[in-house]
């Protein structure tokens, strides 16, 4: 794991409208790093997220990856870029197989190439997947659906994931399983970027994260050493 | 017996008339799927596709059906110029805005032919436009036959193309949940003009089908506007299989209504039965 950083996010500030939602944020990930964003419900997690996909634009402030600009880019032209983003109530294509929702994940010219072997390695994280692939997506479990979400996000030959919200409604064991599976994916050179209510368990799972509210980071550093952090324990457990 | 064979005429030609009026409303269909737009202006486009095969026919003697070898691309690229500089723009402003352009092209096309060919009725005549072949006592002009085995070559086609094409699952997934089809990699905006573009060729065919089978005057494609939307509220949106049992419904109604009530039925019954429907069923008999 080299120590490079490839995202950069400068001071972006996003409105939605005349209203602003984002100041002065900022964030980094690096290769194989998988880091969090957490925060409360409303805290402009997704804003964030959404700004960094090209789904939103800041009207201030840049966004980098792997030294190009991309802060004006539209999101259908980002996912070539190495960027996946598994949205937030996973949005699969409802009346869709498992299967073809995930062959659409490789919809991008780059990732048609290589289109099998990475159906064959999403088969391997989640064989449930295989046994359904004939399922119409819209029957299937929350917990599948999520499976179906990162799959379909792997599928476009991803070097940076974006997840927004995934334990949202799942539950405990199968967020953990699902973490395992983030591990995996980590262990295979691909980053993570995870954005969270579920501030615990995410922080027991990433490398570094990043402590969001009412807009602003607040809080920066080793998802460990967060846990330990006063401000946290009182905001999110209290204790 | 003598009722069975007394209704096999109505119910055989219902039957195969159905498989026009699904070929009328699947280009419909597909524009409402993608683009959640109404296009109204459908009804003028298959009409214009009559009067495009009339013609060549006429000009330079092409058989109206070989003629969509060459039809069928102009069509495409109309359809996709037609998005590009006309519905974009209105699509982008509101829903209300799509509906009055459309209904723009509508007259313009309309008016168009009105002054080019006359309001008089054409009909596209060729050297089978009044054969008939008889099984046992009926009688079934070659046409209606023609017209269903289209219907069943249109809707293979699209079919595989929407199956196992990238582009087409990708329309697929664009008319199920547009922005995160943005997420795939998909251009959206190149979506709808291949839609487009794919409705004007099947307007196309559907205009030289109607054109074989019965004479059109410039205000034909009004009558064919109001029997898509019967057809696609009958079998429901998102499905073909749906717009297909539509069809044949409305192309049954149709026969059966006339062979029972006489002309009035012929007009009548198909839309008791779609009242019928959206008042049991509103999403259509296969609509999800």
């Amino acid at each position: 794991m080299t120590d490079e950083v490839f995202l950069r996010v400068n001071n972006i500030e996003t409105y939605y409208g005349s209203l602003q939602v984002l100041w002065e944020v900022s964030l980094e990930v690096k290769r194989g790093e998988i880091v969090a964003i957490a925060g409360a419900n409303g805290a402009g997690k997704s804003t964030l997220m959404n700004t960094i996909c090209g789904v939103l634009h800041p009207a201030r402030g840049s966004i980098e990856f792997e030294n190009k600009n991309i802060t004006h880019l539209n999101a259908y032209d980002i996912v070539s870029l190495g960027i996946s983003q598994i949205p937030e109530g996973r949005r699969l294509f409802p009346e869709m197989t498992v299967l073809q929702n995930l062959m659409i994940g490789s919809y991008d010219r780059n990732a048609r190439a290589n289109k099998e072997k990475n159906l064959a390695r999403v088969y391997e994280l989640f064989p449930i997947l295989k046994e359904r692939k004939n399922q119409i997506a819209k029957t299937l479990s929350g917990g599948q659906q999520q499976m179906v979400a990162i799959g379909r996000g792997l599928m476009s030959n991803p070097k940076l994931m974006i997840i927004d919200e995934m334990s949202l409604g799942l539950s405990p064991l199968i967020v953990s399983d699902l973490f395992r599976v983030l591990q995996e994916i980590r262990e295979r050179g691909i980053a993570i970027l995870l954005v969270e209510q579920n501030v615990w368990q995410t922080l027991h799972e990433a490398d570094r994260a990043y402590v969001i509210e009412t807009g602003r980071i607040v809080l920066a550093g080793n998802a460990l050493d967060l846990l330990e952090e006063e401000e946290v324990r009182n905001a999110y457990f209290g204790t | 017996m003598d009722f069975i064979t007394e209704l096999a005429s109505p119910i055989i030609i219902g039957l195969l008339l159905g498989g026009l009026y699904v070929v009328i409303a699947l280009g419909l269909s597909l524009v409402f799927g993608v683009m959640k737009v109404i296009n109204v202006s459908h009804g003028a486009l298959v009409i214009l596709g009559s009067y495009a095969a009339f013609f060549i026919l006429t000009q330079l003697g092409i058989d109206p059906i070989l003629g969509l070898v060459i039809l069928i691309p102009i069509f495409f690229i109309l359809g996709i110029l037609i998005e590009k500089y006309l519905l974009n723009r209105a699509v982008k402003m509101s829903a209300d805005a799509a509906l009055i352009i459309a209904f723009g092209i509508a007259l313009i096309i309309q008016n168009a032919i009105q002054i080019i060919w006359t309001p008089y009725s054409r009909s596209l005549l060729t050297e089978y436009s009044m054969n008939r072949i008889q099984i046992g006592e009926i009688y079934i002009p070659v046409v209606y036959i023609l017209d269903f085995v289209a219907a069943l070559v249109v809707m293979l086609v699209i079919r595989q193309f929407l199956l196992r094409t990238y582009l087409g699952q990708a329309i697929t997934a664009a008319s199920q949940d547009r922005k995160t089809a943005e997420l795939m990699g998909i251009n959206p905006t190149r979506v709808y003009q291949i839609a487009f573009g794919l409705s004007m060729a099947l307007a196309v065919i559907a205009g030289v089908f109607f054109g074989i089978t019965f004479p059109f005057d410039p205000t034909s494609g009004n009558a064919l506007l109001i029997i898509a939307f019967g057809v696609i509220i009958l079998g429901g949106l998102g499905s073909m299989v749906g717009t297909f049992i539509g069809g044949m419904i409305f192309g049954l109604s149709q026969t059966l209504g006339g062979h029972f009530f006489g002309p009035t039925g012929q007009l009548l019954v198909p839309f008791i039965m779609v009242l019928v429907v959206l008042t049991i069923r509103p999403q259509g008999l296969f609509g999800r």
